[in-house]
């Protein structure tokens, strides 16, 4: 099994082999610069098999719990003594299985750090080599689950434009091996040329934090919870009027699901914090399973702002990113697309400015204003005529666009109110589109095709001259801009463009904030 | 301020295209139509399919005795009738243009489309030919980008002329690739 297993090209005298081995003694490390990126295989942490299992385990005695919670509703009473022998004998089977197994999967699971690229190998009946290459690095994720944090472990993710499951996961890593591969990492894919043994971590600065109460009172203020909260009277109503309270037991599973999706979110939006550094985005957040998100300068492919009808008073908003890495399902709850959970318009404004520091106007504030909320020309908009009211007769209002030499900004919406703002170098395709009523009405919608995620921009019901013209000054806007737009190395320069300046950072041990 | 190399977006300026009514002919554009050929696989398909409602009718007909059901017919061959006719429509409206630095594909008669790719931002191209386009000697051309909601397919095309298009694309998308 391990014969053919490491790969040919791979250095001879190299990773430990044995488990005896490994980790590698504290002294050989010692001195070495980021030991787990020298380019030669390496495993995960030992105790990964563990925190796999553990899992197994999980599953199985919930089956059991439900199995025997049911019997006992009926009557059976607890188990005989000949019973319980049997299923604790099962129980530790499975267990001891399931430990073989995961530890069989650490065994066949290596990874190595190339200078241009990440290969990790895994599997134990079905083989993958996968290997990413860094220049094409979207987003390098830390993350770190409620056990694996407890024991000082962390996983680390690189995404790679490839949609949801594309990425190359190393799970698990010590916490420390695992910041300084991801600063390694980074670098690398910057095209940071550093003096240091170490990659150093880059300078980041802090920039907007989401307080707990906000969150509490936006999630109640959200759409879901108010449902539950309907379901909820509705039941007792019910419950009160018939009599019988086996109507609780129908309607429960709608209830546990409400409030299940809101505890999720406001774990994964606890101690939401955004700041800013040389490498780009770091956005840490959760409660539970903690995560500290490294996106990129220039990896971000389109920005959301939106405002459900109830944070309308209070004038919050919601700002999601399209990342090329991270993917988007409508059923799973996209974690990594969100770029602040919950601020106000002066912090979305401050998150939107991250992502596009500069629209190219000078009233950018005016504008993001109007687009957030407008509903009229105002901002240089470009409203949906009159007549588009016969084809979308609540939000006509608010439909409309603003081109600024930078970006597009597409608002709609009135209900729930929304801005998308696309680069225009971002742009992937365009699309104008139109229906046989909008033919009537001499009106088209126009369409900007972006990565997948949470945004995906368009303009609808547009006089129909001025879709068509949009759409090829577009598709022009974004050549040029693709043209002028910065190196995919965020901080190698082009020959073209040579008034960049290479940041040489040297690590200081002052300069680096704490981190929880 | 770095704005420069960036088109001033006055709505002055935008008169280029669109100087007629028809938002979907934007001037300076010649479009390609795709092979006639595509009309008579269509039509063969949708014929087989529809076989199988007026089969049935006829026999439950047949079956029971009752004349009257017969009378079904009407409305369903009309009904096929009219998606005959809609085909030729339909394949007569697709088009695609290779301009410099993009291509545009439109299709759709009730539903139109257009959509504009970049060729510096095609990862791949696809040519399918299914069992009846091998027939009918047509090949179908799908551009697919980093995006999913790019919906840009060129069905309908002879076999030399995908080749052709694939060639191309693939060599004008190395010439003008970007990240993304």
């Amino acid at each position: 099994m391990t014969e053919s297993f490491p790969p040919p090209d791979r250095p001879p005298a190299s990773a430990p082999r044995s488990l005896s081995s490994f980790p590698p003694p504290q002294g050989e490390a010692v001195g070495l610069p980021a030991p787990e990126a020298d380019g030669r295989w390496h495993r995960l942490h030992p105790v990964t098999p563990v925190i796999r299992g553990w899992k197994v385990l999980a599953v199985l005695l919930v089956v059991l719990v439900q199995q025997r919670s049911d019997d006992l509703f009926r009557g059976g009473g607890l188990p005989g003594g000949v019973e319980l022998l049997i299923t604790a004998g099962a129980l530790l089977l499975g267990a001891l299985l399931g430990a073989v197994w995961a530890w069989l999967s650490w065994r066949m699971t290596r990874y190595q750090v190339a200078q241009d690229a990440v290969h990790l190998h895994q599997g134990v009946l079905f083989r993958q080599q996968r290997q990413a290459r860094l220049d094409r690095l979207q987003a390098v994720d830390v993350v770190q689950p409620l056990l694996a944090r407890l024991l000082g472990l962390s996983e680390l993710k690189l995404e790679v434009a490839g949609g949801a499951g594309s990425e190359v996961r190393l799970a698990y890593l010590r916490d420390a091996e695992a910041r300084r591969l991801r600063n390694t990492l980074l670098a690398r894919a910057a095209g940071l040329k550093y003096e240091t043994e170490e990659a150093p971590e880059a300078p980041e600065q802090q920039v907007l934090s989401v307080p707990t109460d906000r969150l509490v009172l936006s999630l109640l203020l959200s759409g879901a919870t108010l449902w539950g909260a309907v379901i909820a009277v509705a039941l007792i109503v019910a419950v009160v009027v018939v009599g019988e309270p086996g109507l609780i037991v129908g309607l429960a599973p709608v209830l546990i699901g409400t409030v299940g999706a809101t505890w999720g979110q406001f774990t994964r939006g606890f101690a939401f914090r955004l700041a800013q550094s040389p490498d780009g985005l770091r956005l840490r957040h959760g409660l539970l399973e903690t995560r500290s998100q490294t996106v990129p300068p220039g990896r971000v492919q389109a920005v959301r702002l939106q405002q459900p009808l109830l944070w309308r008073r209070v004038d919050w908003w919601r700002v999601e990113i399209n990342v090329a890495g991270y993917g988007f399902s409508q059923t799973n709850q996209n974690v990594e697309s969100v770029l602040l959970p919950v601020g106000t318009r002066q912090d979305a404004m401050t998150a939107l400015s991250l992502v596009l520091p500069e629209l190219g106007v000078d009233d950018a504030r005016h504008v993001v204003d109007q687009g957030l909320s407008g509903a009229t020309a105002a901002g240089g908009f470009t409203c949906a005529p009159r007549r588009s009211v016969w084809v979308d007769p609540v939000a006509w209002r608010r439909n409309g666009f603003r081109v600024t030499p930078r970006a597009l900004l597409t608002r709609s919406g009135r209900i729930t109110r929304e801005l998308a703002v696309v680069p225009h170098e971002r742009a992937q395709s365009l699309a104008l589109t139109q229906g046989p009523l909008q033919r009537k009405l001499g009106l088209a919608s126009f369409e900007v095709h972006s990565t997948p995620g949470p945004v995906s921009p368009a303009a609808r019901h547009l006089d129909a001259p001025t879709a068509a013209a949009l759409l090829d000054e577009q598709a022009h806007r974004a050549r040029v801009a693709r043209s002028t737009a910065g190196p995919e190395q965020w901080m190698s320069t082009r020959t073209s463009a040579g008034d960049h300046e290479i940041p040489v950072h040297r690590a200081q041990p002052g300069d680096l904030p704490r981190e929880p | 301020m770095s704005s420069e190399g960036f088109p001033d977006p006055d709505p002055g300026t935008t008169a280029r295209s669109a100087a007629g009514n028809d938002p979907f002919a934007p001037l300076g554009v010649t479009w390609t139509p795709v092979s006639p050929r595509l009309v008579t696989a269509r039509r063969l398909v949708l014929g087989v399919v529809a076989l199988v409602p007026l089969l049935a009718v006829v026999v439950v007909a047949l079956l029971t005795g009752w004349p009257w059901l017969l009378l079904l017919l009407v409305p369903l061959l009309g009904l096929v009738g009219w998606l005959f006719w809609l085909i030729g429509r339909q394949v007569r409206a697709i088009g695609y243009a290779e301009r410099e630095d993009d291509l545009l594909i439109r299709s759709g008669v009730m539903f139109k489309t257009m959509v504009v790719v970049p060729y510096g931002r095609m990862q791949y191209v696809d040519v399918e030919a299914g069992p009846i386009d091998r027939a009918f000697g047509v090949a179908r051309v799908q551009l697919h980008t980093a995006s999913p909601g790019t919906d840009a397919a060129i069905p309908g095309l002879v076999p030399e002329e995908a080749a052709r298009l694939r060639e191309r694309l693939a060599s004008r998308g190395e010439a003008r690739l970007a990240g993304l």
